[in-house]
């Protein structure tokens, strides 16, 4: 019964194009008991765990993925005659750290942190789907407010937004910075 | 020291005038809460000057933080009555900016290795879509879109032609089996082409509605490749495996 179980979840993790939450799985095992479903689970995740698998369970905006592992990138773009994939640009990089930091937030408080005009940048990365408007701002002009996505998250292999580096780590990071160069 | 034989980057390779702030105390090793304002300003210039021809349009950012820095500067020289350490540094605004655009840049920089990282983990959202790729390059066109472009062509040939009529009569069911038959001869059929060829006008009204019903029955879709292009219409796959 528990094997059942297990392969049942590993099937759902496979076939997901998005993360894949354990709440949805309890769902979607709807006729199992939720101990069971939650025990087969972890079962499942440590068999990935275990070193003879190429590919892994990760966890990225609150749900589970199945991923190849980093190691065997090289082989997996030979068979699917794939190029790394297109990179986000600097510009687009520091947007959005500034939004995942500062958010919600607007476009202004955007430009005026980076020193640049980012109307241009907010707009790609409203296409791209790693931010998305939650409203507008309570003040002159109404401007509108962004948030990044669960996509940004994914994205970025990040579990939540807590998973962002801390102002505490960047603090630490310049300071080593400024120590080397001395 | 001469500027112009020291840097090598140019000013595009900047994110903005706080990136090229940075990289200029960065580079002269600078405590960024104890900047050299004459010092910097001048390499700041220097840089500006590197340029022919500033590009307005993007790179008013670096005149505005100029002009700071030269207001920043002057407000230094000016001899004041007080103390300066009793008043507020004039370049106290500035450094905070810095600070705080420094934390955000060194934040994305922190978020490039991520997604280095994540990109060597291959997903099944990775690959592009395996099937009906060719119906997903194009805009699925409305029920509105189709009516406006079917009366607008009736119209036209009310004009032409004198009306004809036939004792003929076609069923809808018919003419579903026409269209679909004829789909599965070519690919696509060319919405308004499609019409014309009808010899009547019942018939042409009755090839609309038997597409309308095609379409609501997923058996068939309306493409354009992009608006103001002709409609064409396809065989969904699906619906042609099943048949």
């Amino acid at each position: 019964m528990d094997t059942k179980i297990k392969e049942i979840i590993e099937s759902l993790v496979f076939i997901s194009q998005e993360p894949l939450s354990l709440q949805r799985i309890k769902e979607v095992l709807q006729e199992f008991p939720v101990e069971e479903v939650e025990q087969a689970f972890k079962e499942l995740q440590e068999s990935y765990a275990s070193n003879d698998h190429g590919i892994q369970i990760i966890q990225r905006a609150g749900g589970y993925l199945l991923s190849t592992k980093p190691e065997y990138d090289l082989w997996v773009r030979r068979l699917l005659k794939m190029e790394r994939k297109n990179k986000l640009s600097s510009a687009s990089l520091e947007t959005l750290s500034a939004i995942a930091y500062k958010q919600p937030t607007t476009l202004t408080e955007i430009s005026a942190l980076r020193g640049v005009d980012s109307t241009h940048t907010l707009k790609t990365l409203l296409q791209k789907k790693l931010i998305r408007i939650v409203g507008r701002k309570k003040s002159p002009g109404s401007p509108l407010l962004y948030r990044t996505t669960d996509k940004f998250l994914t994205y970025f292999g990040l579990n939540r937004l807590d998973d962002l580096p801390s102002p505490e780590e960047i603090k630490k990071i310049l300071e080593e910075q400024s120590d080397l160069e001395e | 020291m001469d500027a112009s034989e020291t840097y090598q980057v140019r000013l595009e390779a900047f994110q903005g005038p706080l990136d090229l702030l940075l990289f200029l105390i960065k580079k002269r090793k600078i405590d960024i809460h104890d900047i050299p304002i004459a010092v910097i300003t001048r390499e700041y210039l220097e840089y500006l000057n590197h340029k022919e021809r500033l590009n307005l349009d993007r790179e008013a950012e670096f005149l505005l933080i100029a002009a700071l820095l030269i207001y920043i500067k002057s407000q230094m020289l000016l001899p004041r009555e007080k103390a300066l350490e009793e008043e507020k540094d004039p370049r106290q605004l500035l450094v905070e900016h810095l600070v705080d655009y420094q934390k955000i840049k060194t934040a994305s920089l922190l978020l490039k290795e991520k997604e280095e990282e994540e990109l060597q983990m291959w997903r099944r959202s990775f690959l592009p879509p395996l099937v009906e790729t060719d119906e997903m390059d194009f805009i699925e066109v409305s029920l509105f879109d189709l009516a406006e472009s079917f009366f607008r062509l009736m119209k036209q040939r009310e004009r032409k032609e004198a009306r004809t009529i036939k004792g003929e009569e076609i069923s809808l069911e018919q003419k579903m089996r026409e269209i679909i038959e004829e789909l599965k001869r070519n690919s696509y059929l060319d919405f308004l082409d499609y019409f014309n060829r009808q010899e009547s006008f019942e018939e042409a009204f009755i090839a609309f509605f038997s597409l309308l019903e095609l379409i609501k029955s997923r058996i068939i879709i309306a493409t354009q490749e992009s608006h103001f292009q002709p409609i064409k219409v396809w065989l969904r796959k699906k619906a042609y495996k099943s048949n």
